[in-house]
């Protein structure tokens, strides 16, 4: 898979993400984040740790809008989006910006009625408006790179939970996106079964895609992010690149959520 | 998974396999047993008739006069079916509405349907709109009264509509409201519209989940239909009370139309099977 977005050098990279000041309160007065900054480059692979119900998951799923911010600003890819208005032009620019980040579900939610191939043109044919012949050779071309060319025919119950993940990146990547975003891709899955998915990841970022993923995955935290941000009560507690992160973290919380996952 | 249980036989020990056979055995004897009380169960119901003197002639000669009320019973059911599957996906829409005009029109709709007789209903079509329309009229609305005056059959297909469409609202956004929200956040991501999401992802999942309860209610009209007799119209069970009545063989002639209504829903009962097993072909591991 050809990916031209791949990133040339550092200092040139445009800024891809963008949130600013961002807060998300669940009914009236659940303050799950509290006034979040963001910025995520090109081709920059970025994990956000932390211990559950740090808001960690609803930053990412603010990011495409799958809950409405309560206060701040969203820009993905120049698209910016004011958090609190309702108008339809912000509606259409929030579609613009779903249709530019792809994002995969720890529960994987592929659409069971369909095969896998026809999960993967989904996007593109009903999103895009391409036909089916059209959709067809790249979305087979997305299965062969994940490596489940042989299982196109078969519907979701039929596959592994490896499979359906894979699957339900392909399904993103039908759509070309400018970011992923993993929402705990590998949590739902028994132990043998998280390699395959986070091969692909890695395969996906060293070809320059931009990642922000929620993941306990140590090996891709550590080895393949360019950041790692931990996240607790709704704030940044530290960030940094994970050698920095992993071997001398700064804060004391972060210390002991390192502690507890390491361990 | 056929395959490699076929694989492994050889290493199922001779005690495991005597189990299996068995079961398997057991089975057998089951549906063997079933037949049989099937069996049992229509000579004696055939027995029955013979020792009632139920007269065979009789029910044969007017089979044909009945079977010819048939075509209205079929043709109100299906035109009825229809107009409630349309008004029962927009009732739907309507209860899982967040425009609060749609929602309050959906949920009266519902309410007010379900909460009063068919028979009431059907004479409302029949005997009260055209007073309606009188009353209209005149209001200064010229030719009204006439559109609002149905004839029997139309009368009785807008009463079997409306009402079994309440009833299937219901059970259409029971269906839709059993789709994960997993799914529609998926669509969501991929950049669908609401629209979009609910066409291509939601309902042909949710059409799954009500395709049952509708051929429930399908067989549930095809009984119902007998309520436009009230109205004159010959249909299947009207002919058979007609002509039972006249000739003092009530029996013969009700015993003939029940049994055309069960072959009927027996039939569509197929039709239903043969939907399901459609619908859930992405639901089986093993074929």
């Amino acid at each position: 898979m050809e990916n031209p977005k791949k990133a040339t050098s550092q200092e040139s990279r445009k800024t891809m993400v963008s949130i600013k000041n961002l807060h998300k309160v669940f009914g009236q007065n659940l303050h799950v984040l509290q006034g979040i900054d963001l910025e995520v480059k090109a081709g920059e692979v970025a994990v956000i740790l932390g211990p559950s119900g740090s808001g960690k998951s609803t930053l990412l799923r603010c990011i495409n809008f799958l809950e409405t911010p309560t206060a701040g600003t969203i820009t993905v890819d120049g698209l910016t989006v004011n958090a609190g208005k309702a108008t339809k032009e912000e509606e259409s620019k929030i579609l613009q910006i779903r249709k530019k980040t792809g994002m995969c579900f720890q529960s994987f939610n592929l659409f069971p009625h369909m095969t896998a191939l026809e999960n993967v043109i989904e996007g593109p044919v009903t999103v895009l408006g391409q036909s089916k012949s059209e959709a067809i050779p790249y979305a087979m071309e997305l299965l062969e790179w994940v490596g489940l060319s042989d299982k196109k025919d078969e519907h979701p119950s039929r596959l592994s939970g490896g499979q359906q993940q894979r699957v339900a990146i392909a399904r993103s990547l039908a759509m070309k996106p400018d970011v992923m975003l993993f929402d705990e891709p590998t949590s739902a899955l028994d132990p043998e079964l998280v390699g395959e998915v986070v091969d692909v990841m890695e395969r996906l970022a060293e070809e320059g895609m931009t990642i922000l993923a929620v993941t306990h995955e140590m090996h891709f935290a550590r080895d393949v992010a360019h950041r790692v941000l931990i996240m607790d009560g709704g704030k940044w507690i530290e960030q940094g690149p994970p050698e920095e992160i992993f071997t001398n973290p700064k804060e004391t919380r972060s210390k002991q959520f390192l502690a507890h996952i390491l361990n | 998974m056929d395959n490699s249980s076929k694989m492994n036989k050889s290493s199922i020990p001779p005690e495991a396999q005597a189990i299996l056979k068995q079961v398997a055995d057991r089975e057998t004897r089951f549906r063997k047993n079933m037949l049989i009380s099937f069996i049992v169960l229509t000579l004696l119901a055939i027995g029955l008739f013979i020792l009632i003197k139920l007269d065979f002639k009789f029910m044969i000669k007017w089979l044909g006069f009945i079977l010819t009320g048939m075509g209205f019973t079929l043709l109100v059911s299906f035109l009825a079916i229809s107009l409630a599957c349309i008004l029962s996906v927009i009732g739907a829409l309507g209860r899982l509405s967040s425009n609060p005009v749609a929602n309050s029109l959906a949920t009266a709709y519902v309410s007010l349907i379900r909460g009063t007789p068919l028979l009431v209903q059907v004479y409302m079509w029949y005997l009260a709109l055209p007073q309606l329309g009188k009353a209209i009229e005149e209001l200064g609305v010229p030719g009204i009264q006439s559109l609002l005056t149905l004839p029997a059959i139309p009368a009785g297909i807008l009463a079997l509509g409306v009402c079994y469409g309440a009833y299937m609202t219901e059970t259409v956004r029971a269906g839709i409201q059993s789709i994960t929200i997993g799914q529609r956040e998926a669509a969501k991501a991929l950049g669908m519209t609401d629209g979009q999401a609910m066409r291509r992802i939601i309902f042909p999942q949710a059409l799954r989940v009500i395709i049952p309860p509708i051929s429930n209610e399908f067989i549930a009209m095809i009984k119902d239909s007998s309520l436009v007799s009230l109205m004159g119209v010959w249909e299947l069970s009207y002919r058979a009370i007609k002509i039972g009545r006249r000739y003092f063989q009530s029996l013969e002639m009700l015993i003939m139309v029940a049994l055309i209504y069960w072959v009927m829903c027996v039939l569509l009962q197929y039709v239903q099977e043969r939907i399901e097993t459609y619908m859930a072909r992405g639901d089986r591991r093993m074929s």
